[in-house]
Order: C-alpha cells, then structure tokens, then sequence
C-alpha cells in the first residue's frame, strides 16, 4: 500500500491575540491518502481554514510536523514554501480571487510563469486546463465578463494547470448556486478519479460533503469524526 | 527695470524694483504652479495614450519573450488601469513636481550661466562707485575709450570702438496727463550701430528678423529721432512702424522726444524695451540747455552729468581687465563720481546678491520640500491601492511568487508613471517653454537645458521609488494566512 500524499503528526497552532494565546489546532494526527477526495467540515473557528493553510504551506504550525509527498514543509522557510506551493499545490477559493485585469488565460498561466516552461509548453498547459474545465472558448475574458460558476472553473484550471499532486479548496462552492455547485464539485471529482489529485475541502455543506470520499469533523481544533468513504463517489 | 534711475527709493533707501522682482519671482512661481496643474491636466489624455501605447508594445514583447519580467511588467500596465482616477492624480502630481523642479533647476543653470567668469573675450561692465542705480556724466565715455585706446596691444578691444558700449536708460510717457503701464516707453539709449555687436540675444536672429534690424539700424544711424520698439510694446500701445510718437520724460524731465518708429524687436527679443540712438538724447539735453524757456540761467539740465547709466566694453583676456580696472580705479581718471569695473558675470552677481536668499530657499528648502511634500502624496495613493489590493497580492503569494515579485509589481507600477510624468513633464518645459527664449533683463533669453529631458524622469522615478517603497514594503510582508483569515 502506498504512503499517504499528506501526513500531519501532532499538529498545534496557536495564535497570540494580546496577552490572550488562542489554541486553533491541539494535537492534530491526520493521513491523507494519494488521490483522496477529503472533506473538512465543523463549525465557525473550528481550525478547518488553518488547517488547510498548513497542509498547503501558507502559514507554520507552532509545534508538530506536516509533510507532503517526500517534503516536509513544517520546517521550509517563506521563499522555500512558496517555490514548493507553485509545483506542488493548487489552490481552489471561495471567492475565486481572479485577478480583474487579466484574461481568464493570463490568470491560468500565473503560476506557470514561476516554472522554467517554454512559452509554447505554457500555452499547451493552460488550453488543457481551460478544455478541461469546458472554458476554451472564454479565454480571453476578463474575470467580470464571466459568471460566478465560469470564475470558479477558471480558479479550478489555475489550480491544476501546473499538474500538482495536491489541490486544497476552501469553500468552493460557497458563492454559488445549486446547478453551478453541482458543476464544479463534478469537476472536483473527475480531477481525484481521472487524473489522480488529492483534493483537501474545506466547507460547510453536508451536499458537498457527501461527494467526497472521506469527511473529516473538526470541533475546538480537535478530530471529532472520521466518516468512512463513500462508495458511489468511486464510479465518476 | 533694475537700474532705471528714479526717484521714488524706499525710506530705508533700498530700490523698490528689487522689492517688484521679488514679488515678480513669487508670483512667477505660483503661476507656474498653476500652469504645471493646467498642462498635467490637458495632457492626461496623451498621457493615457502613451501609456496605452507602450503597454501594447510590452505585451507584444511578452508575448514573443514570454520572459517572466516582461509578463510581470505588462501586469504593472494592467494595474495603473485598475484605478484611472488614481493613476490620474499620481501622474498630475508628479508632472506637476517635476515640471515646476525642471523649471527651478533650468533658473538656476541659467543664473550659473551668466555668473560664470570667461576667460577670453568677456564683458566688462563700469559703473558709478557706489549709487544703485549708477549715473555718470558723458565725459567718463570718452575718458573711459582714451583708457582702453591706452591699454597695451593685445589687450585692447579686439573691433574697437565696435566692443564699447554705454547705456542710458529713458522713461517716458506718449500721455503726461495721465500715465500708465500701457503709455510708457522704457529706452536703452545706444549708438545704434552696437545693437548688432553688443547687444545679448540678438545674435540669435535669423533670415529676414537680421535683415529687418540691420535696416532698422542703419535707418537710426540716418535719423535720430528713429525708435526701434519691441513687436509686444507695439501691440499693448496699439502702434504701427512708420507712425510718430511724442514721448515725454518721466526720469528726465521735461525733455519731450519726437520719434518716429522704424523698426520692431521679435517676440522674445527684449520684450517691453526700444532702442534709441543716444546721440538724439544728448542732442535734447543740450538743446534744453540752450533753448528750454523754463530755463533762465542757462544751466544744464539736472540730469546732464547723470545720463550714462552703465559702460560695457569687449575685453580679450584676463590681463586686460586688470590693467583696465586699475586705469578705471585711479581717481586721476576718474574723480567725479569715481567708477568701479567688474565683469559683467561678476556684476550679474553683484545684481543676484540681493536674491541670494530666495534663490538658496528655491534650491535648498523648496525643492527638497517639494520632494518630500510629493513622496508622501505618492506614498499615500500607493498605500490606498496596496490596500485595496491585499487579497490581490496575498493570492500572488498562493500562487508562488516570491515577495520580492510582490515588491516589484507595487514599487514598478509608481515607477511608470513617475517615468512618464517625468518625461511628459520635461519634454513640454523644453519644447514650449525653452522654445519661448523669454528675455530675462539684459541676461539674455531664459533657456531650458537639455539635460533636464533626463533629469525629469529620473526625479519621477525616485520620487515614485520614494514614496512607493513602504507601501510595497507593506506588499511584500503580506501574511497570507492572515488575509484570508479575515475574508473568511
């Protein structure tokens, strides 16, 4: 059986607020498997988006170890981390986070900028992504000239544009309706069931929840629950 | 006009004109403030154009390099369109800051310019000892040529009597009873023939201005009673060449000239001045001698011994102004009043002496003032988009730019428009207002040097880096986790 893409080993955050240490994460022991789809749900303050943001190495934990792949990212310095998210990491939003002033194809091609491609290699990365998410036809548009459901799958073509093992997406589906939730959890799946990425959700709705194969229950910074896989998810 | 001799001094006994050049700067100053606004703001337009145009020139070079600066350059582009307003205000600023210190340094490089010592064939300038404005009898001429006939070969005038000079200035009126600004007549009298070899800025003329003023000149040398006015004078007094003006003297009064205009002065060129030929002066001031009927005892005119205001000559090296200041020095020649020589850059800054303080504040308290006042206003329309912008640049950060990216969008975006401004700025300061040739007194015409089609987009782009670089700094410290912490 392989190793597991992610391992966290008690995990602790903290944060100082004042005189006031705030614990976010207590002891946090947590495997994600290769080509998992995990859900992370609990309520507001729980430690999902902290956690989240360790696995993805946007902030440092005060104690334990997290190591993703062959790397263990809790002891990488800030330009470390950084070089390590752009290959290894994709990054879905609630809100998207488009940048206006560039083409829906400008912001795709953003992290492969960071990476030693040809142009040509670039152009070739971003279609894909962009075919792959059914966008081809919308990339010259700006972020405002698309819909809400249409900047998320452009997020999600940024995401997985330079192939990254993992992909971590906060809330997604939280600024969308039904039908385009619908489409982009559909376009999660596919990216665990075809083309192999581990996906980490944080998120609210049970719904999109149930379309992952694991769900994980946070509360008070602690594992409550861990729900077994869901089988149907394994026939997208 | 500095050095017209008038009677109204002040009690403390300074010359009011040096108070009305004072006011004159400041007013210069603020009007130029005003303007700078006027064309930053009539220039936006072109300014959004060319930024347009060269944003469409880095994209096509990041299209074909696909090269990681120029894509990060091209997002500098996008970015300065995020915002016109802003950009708008930044771009005003600076071209305001660096139009208005592009003119501040060209005044300075000029007063540098005529202040600075020749070492060959320099004028000198000889002057009464010690009243301001100087008067001297018309015997000091000759005396003065008898000196300069003395001197040793090799150090007399080169073109003789062509290089010496003497001037006399004369106010009057074309209406007595009632005198305005728009009826007078400010004169240099001159031997008319040394307005082509004497005379500052003249030399500049071209094609048919030449050969209207050397016919102007020849027609003084004819008749006398002949008037060369500036074109501006013309039109403010609504007269024509080949009309005749009676002019009564206000600085020597009671003298009435019969004129008669021949010619006119380019714009530009000695605005508001006419030249006469002396020798129409002297010939009134003997006549009223003669023949004045107020006059019963026959004594001269009071201002008969006072008529020649400054003396110039032409001198070939060094050594002959030693030797000429000492003639001029001994009180054998010179007695009454004794006279005093300098070269005329020393005694442009014995003139400047008196605005010594203003043009030390000019250079060491208003512009660095200027400076720093603009460094916070970029800093401050910086900030406001950083801030606007946090999410934007903590997503950057996501992605896997390194802060040092983040600092360079941020700190490169104020830099454009600094360059821009920079150039706009100075490019419009040379072109129009150094194209002007605005005669300043008798230092020649105003110029806007060269060099500052450099300086002024360097100046836009320091001040730009200047105020741009906390608020990057800021950028660049983004804490990712933080930022999107606070948007959940």
């Amino acid at each position: 059986m392989p190793p597991p893409l992610v391992q966290v080993r008690d995990l602790h955050k903290s944060f100082t607020r004042g005189t006031e240490r705030i614990d976010v994460l207590r002891d946090l022991t947590l495997d994600v498997g290769r080509a998992e789809f995990l859900a992370l749900m609990g309520p507001s303050g729980s430690g999902k988006t902290t956690l989240l943001n360790l696995i993805a190495g946007l902030d440092q934990p005060t104690e334990g170890s997290i190591t993703v792949g062959e790397n263990v990212i809790s002891g990488m310095s800030e330009s470390e981390l950084a070089r390590w998210r752009t290959r290894h990491v994709g990054f879905i939003f609630q809100f998207y986070y488009l940048l206006p002033v560039l083409t829906a194809y400008e912001n795709v091609e953003l992290p492969l900028l960071l990476l030693p491609l040809t142009k040509e290699q670039r152009k070739k990365q971003v279609t894909t992504a962009l075919d792959l998410v059914g966008l081809s036809q919308r990339m010259d548009h700006r972020p405002g000239q698309l819909s809400g459901g249409q900047q998320q799958r452009v997020g999600i073509a940024r995401a997985m544009v330079t192939d990254p093992e993992l992909i971590v997406a906060d809330e997604p589906t939280g600024d969308l309706d039904t039908k385009s939730a619908d489409e982009i959890l559909k376009l999660m799946e596919i990216l665990r069931a075809q083309l192999g990425k581990t996906i980490i959700m944080v998120t609210h709705d049970p719904k999109a929840a149930d379309r992952a194969q694991r769900t994980l229950h946070l509360e008070k910074g602690r594992l409550e629950r861990d729900t077994a896989w869901q089988a149907s998810v394994g026939s997208v | 006009m500095y050095g017209l001799p008038i009677d109204g001094m002040t009690p403390t006994g300074l010359d009011p004109s040096m108070f009305l050049l004072s006011g004159y700067l400041l007013g210069l100053l603020g009007g130029l403030n005003l303007l700078a606004i006027g064309l930053g703001v009539v220039t936006l337009p072109v300014f959004f154009v060319v930024l347009f145009s060269v944003e469409q020139v880095a994209r096509v070079a990041s299209n074909v390099t696909g090269w990681f600066p120029a894509k990060l350059v091209l997002y500098m582009f996008r970015g300065l369109r995020r915002s016109p307003l802003r950009t708008s205000l930044t771009y005003i600023a600076l071209f305001v800051l660096t139009l208005v210190l592009s003119m501040i340094y060209s005044v300075l490089v000029f007063i540098g310019r005529v202040t600075t010592e020749k070492e060959a064939d320099f004028k000198a300038i000889a002057t009464h000892k010690t009243i301001i404005p100087s008067q001297m009898p018309r015997a000091h001429y000759e005396e003065f040529k008898r000196q300069l006939a003395k001197l040793p070969d090799g150090m007399r005038p080169k073109n003789g009597d062509a290089d010496i000079m003497a001037w006399s200035f004369f106010l009057g009126t074309t209406d007595p009873i009632s005198k305005r600004p728009d009826n007078n007549v400010f004169a240099f009298c001159i031997e008319p023939k040394k307005i082509l070899t004497m005379m500052d800025g003249l030399d500049e003329l071209t094609g048919k201005e030449k050969t209207d003023l050397d016919a102007a000149v020849a027609e003084m040398e004819r008749d006398p009673q002949a008037i060369v006015m500036s074109r501006m004078r013309l039109k403010k007094m609504n007269l024509q060449i080949g009309q005749t003006i009676k002019v009564t003297g206000l600085n020597y009064a009671d003298l009435v000239f019969d004129l008669r205009i021949i010619g006119e002065l380019p714009d530009g060129k000695y605005d508001n001045i006419s030249f006469i030929n002396s020798a129409y002066l002297f010939r009134q001031l003997d006549a009223w001698k003669l023949n004045n009927p107020k006059n019963r005892t026959s004594a001269p005119h009071p201002m008969d011994d006072k008529c020649i205001n400054l003396l110039w000559v032409r001198l070939p090296n060094k050594a002959a102004f030693e030797q000429l200041a000492a003639a001029v020095n001994d009180t054998g020649n010179f007695s009454n009043p004794q006279i005093k020589i300098e070269t005329a850059s020393s005694g442009f800054g014995t003139f400047l002496e008196a605005f010594k303080d203003i043009l030390w504040g000019m250079k060491y308290l208003m512009a660095p003032a200027m400076v720093a006042i603009m460094c916070l206003v970029i800093a401050n329309a910086i900030s406001i988009g950083v801030r606007e912008r946090r999410t934007e640049m903590a997503v950057l950060k996501v992605l896997g730019f390194q802060p040092r990216h983040v600092l360079f969008l941020v700190v490169g975006e104020a830099v454009l428009v600094g360059l821009m401004a920079g150039f706009m700025s100075t490019l419009i300061a040379f072109k129009m207002i150094g194209n002007l040739k605005l005669q300043i007194a008798f230092f020649g015409a105003f110029f806007v040097p060269a060099e500052v089609l450099l300086y002024g987009p360097l100046l836009g782009a320091f001040v730009s880096v200047a105020g741009s670089v906390l608020p990057a700094m800021n950028a660049k410290n983004v804490k990712v986790a933080e930022v999107f912490a606070k948007v959940a």
